[in-house]
């Protein structure tokens, strides 16, 4: 465990899961027969999502389908998780998110997380900006983590998903990792992805941020712009990427480069929570990306303004809202570190969800099987969940499956599908 | 043609062997007769710079080459592009024989038609449009093979090479030219996936070249597929004024030119339309907004044209020291 923090994050559940598993799905087992149980306490003020409920009707025909099926009544155990995530086959709806070059991620998590991350047979993105600051090769380097990945995911599930911004155009990370003799087992298996950065959640409309010391600061002048006054006292500089300029002909035009120059990588495009989410996702999806990752503007993992996080941008649930029913595969991150918002997300659209922070924190509380044991708790309230919708798969989950006092307006289209 | 991968692994047996020989003087009368064409249609020959700041983007998924320059990364030219619109600013008709080194994913190591260091006879002209370049491009090959055939009759013997393969090409009728949609339309038509946004796969290309007699021009690329000098047309947005030259007999493409895009914004633009930053085009920038002239274009692949005239199984075998991608060679 190192000295990582997240203040505004249930950390300590989070700790509590990597530690214990799904054990801590539950009360304390302590409390059984003792304690008369209600509604937990919120650990933290919540957002639209946390207020919005599942709500399991009476009538469950999909579950008579189930039992037909299965000639007995279906349990939570029945609920089958295995999906496509963004074109890769996954055996859960979730993939662990970006993390660039922050200094949040040491060597040791970055790797650990990766490591997991393949262990579990979920897709994984390496974040931007890795490769300008930390290098390609070497222990904190793109190539270490995606190695760390591939040692570990078991054939015919995962995939890698690199990420790349506008300096990192410069850097041709793209072009490095599609020509590098290194990825071309996961190339070949067709488990490589690219993804373009268009914005991010904790920052939307603000390039990549971070804090290097001076030395690394004049290593760095020529790519990006410094910000010296961070630091009067000190010698640390803030870095600043350009978030880059997109246009709905750009963003087509980016993603069809892609898919010309990578014929067999997937692409991916990450999204930040802007009030035009749906229409960018929507060119994108046309434009032929494997999926589209959508940040919710409720943090990150990277080094951001406070006055972002208090205020820009929108939550994940009106981003999902605003999508209303997807035209492709729907990626979404933000806050999501146990099953129940994970499977709010899903209802409301997500094909599968991100973990960035909470991976961190897991990997952080224990780098050999941290994540590994958040995972198997939030699979276990999957399972649980999904199966009390009178539901078997999370493909199945829709907005019918959301109640929330503000209401889950529905769109049209999405209406029209799900009676289709 | 089968696929060969590997090239020989000993470079003087390869220097040697009657076949090479053959083959580079081919490649040697080539030469002679591209500098007789275009010097003739009063063309000057530069010498284009092997390494700057930024070289052309536009090769599909081929990593450059870095070259520390004083402290400075600079690259190793993977096209003349840059340079050859630079140029027009001193003549308006140029052309130079360009070495040119792409990194190809290790995908292309069998495509029997990739190498990462090859040539280009790269040819400018100042006010062309995309139809005036054509035209350059087909005189220029049709001139080439006339003298090839005309010259290098024993070196054909050698190779085994049938000089009436080139019959309809030197009968006079012009090349075909048929639009990028169409050919996936007919791509299609035979049961091949062919992406309609991107440019012709090999597989896809290898079939249109298979069916053909004489070299033709497919035109009118989709945007996505081509670096962002290629000019985009503005009576059909998302369309290029764009061209590829390929081979008939199966051997594929020989040459891409375009129009150019000469206006900054638009430039700029595209830059972004291609996930390009326009920052490190900067001396490229500052002299397109003081003004170059319009252009149009093309860049024919001299092993490659050397490969079909000698009807060679893959393209190392038109280089004397052939570098295919992956492979460690000297």
């Amino acid at each position: 465990m190192t000295a990582l923090r997240a203040d505004t994050f249930p950390e300590q559940a989070v700790r509590e899961r990597a530690r214990t598993g799904a054990a801590a799905a539950f009360p304390p087992l302590s409390d059984y027969g003792g304690a008369l149980l209600g509604e937990p306490e919120a650990s933290s003020p919540g957002d639209a999502l946390d207020a919005t409920r599942l709500v399991p009707p009476v009538f469950m025909p999909r579950r008579l389908e189930k039992l037909i099926d299965l000639a007995r009544e279906p349990l939570h155990g029945d609920v089958g998780l295995e999906t496509t995530v963004g074109g890769f086959a996954a055996r859960l709806p979730l993939y662990l998110s970006a993390f660039g070059s922050t200094r949040a991620v040491g060597t040791d998590l970055g790797r650990a997380a990766a490591a997991q991350a393949g262990a579990l047979g979920i897709p994984m993105v390496v974040g931007e900006n890795v490769v300008p600051v930390d290098g390609y090769t070497g222990e904190r380097s793109l190539l270490a983590r995606i190695s760390a990945y591939a040692g570990h995911v078991p054939d015919g599930v995962g995939g890698v998903v690199v990420q790349q911004s506008t300096e990192d155009a410069d850097a041709e990370v793209w072009n490095r990792v599609y020509s590098d003799p290194a990825t071309r087992p996961l190339l070949e298996s067709g488990r490589l992805g690219f993804e373009l950065k268009v914005g991010q959640g904790a920052k939307p409309g603000i390039g990549g941020l971070t804090v290097v010391d001076r030395v690394q600061a004049d290593r760095l002048a020529d790519q990006f712009a410094l910000e010296p006054l961070i630091d009067p006292a000190g010698d640390r500089v803030l870095r600043c990427a350009s978030p880059g300029t997109f246009t709905e002909e750009i963003l087509r035009q980016q993603v069809r480069l892609m898919r010309n120059n990578y014929p067999r990588a997937r692409v991916w495009v990450k999204l930040p929570p802007g009030r035009d989410v749906a229409a960018a996702a929507d060119v994108a999806w046309q434009a032929g990306a494997d999926a589209v990752t959508v940040d919710g503007a409720e943090g990150g993992t990277g080094w951001a303004p406070t006055a972002s996080l208090a205020g820009v941008g929108l939550p994940l649930a009106e981003c999902l809202r605003r999508i209303g029913s997807p035209r492709g595969c729907l990626l979404v991150s933000g806050r999501v570190w146990e099953g129940l918002r994970a499977v709010k997300c899903l209802a409301a659209g997500a094909t599968a969800t991100g973990l960035g922070r909470a991976a961190l924190l897991a990997v952080d509380e224990n780098p050999g099987s941290g994540l590994i044991r958040l995972v198997e708790a939030m699979t276990l309230e999957l399972r649980l969940l999904i199966s009390a919708l009178g539901k078997y798969h999370p493909a199945a989950l829709s907005t019918e499956d959301l109640w929330s006092p503000a209401g889950w307006p529905v769109p049209a289209g999405r209406l029209v599908a799900a009676q289709g | 043609m089968d696929t060969i991968t590997t090239a020989p692994a000993d470079p003087r047996a390869h220097l040697t062997s009657p076949a090479t020989r053959a083959v580079l003087r081919v490649q040697h009368r080539v030469l002679d007769a591209v500098r007789e064409h275009l010097g003739g249609q009063g063309f000057t020959e530069m010498l284009p710079p092997v390494i700057g700041p930024v070289t052309d983007p536009g090769a599909r998924g081929a990593k450059q080459v870095d070259v520390d320059y004083y402290g400075h990364r600079y690259k190793l030219m993977t096209s003349a592009i840059l340079y050859k619109q630079a140029s027009l600013t001193a003549f308006d008709r140029i052309f130079c024989i360009a070495p040119n080194v792409r990194l190809e994913p290790l995908e292309t190591s069998s495509t029997s038609r990739h190498l990462a260091e090859f040539h280009q006879i790269d040819v400018e002209v100042a006010g062309a449009s995309r139809d005036e370049a054509t035209t350059v491009a087909e005189n220029l090959v049709v001139h080439v093979v006339r003298r090839i055939v005309e010259r290098c009759a024993p070196e054909l013997d050698v190779l085994g090479r049938d000089p009436d393969a080139f019959a309809d090409l030197l009968s006079g009728r012009a090349f075909e030219r048929r639009s990028h949609a169409a050919a996936v339309a007919d791509l299609h038509d035979t049961g091949h996936a062919q992406n309609p946004d991107a440019e012709i796969d090999w597989v896809g290309e290898a079939v249109l070249s298979a069916k053909a007699s004489r070299p033709f021009f497919l035109t009118d690329y989709p945007k996505g597929s081509r670096g962002f000098y290629d000019r985009e047309n503005p009576a059909a947005p998302g369309h290029l004024l764009n061209f590829d030259l390929l081979a008939p007999e199966g051997y594929g493409e020989l040459c891409s030119g375009s129009e150019r895009e000469h206006e900054y914004a638009a430039i700029v633009a595209r830059m972004r339309e291609t996930g390009e930053n326009p920052a490190k085009y900067a001396w490229y920038l500052k002299m397109v907004r003081e003004g170059i002239p319009s252009s149009a274009g093309f860049g024919i692949g001299l092993e490659r044209l050397v490969r079909y005239l000698c009807g060679l199984d893959a393209v190392w075998q038109a280089s004397a020291f052939p570098k295919i991608p992956g492979v460690v060679s000297p």
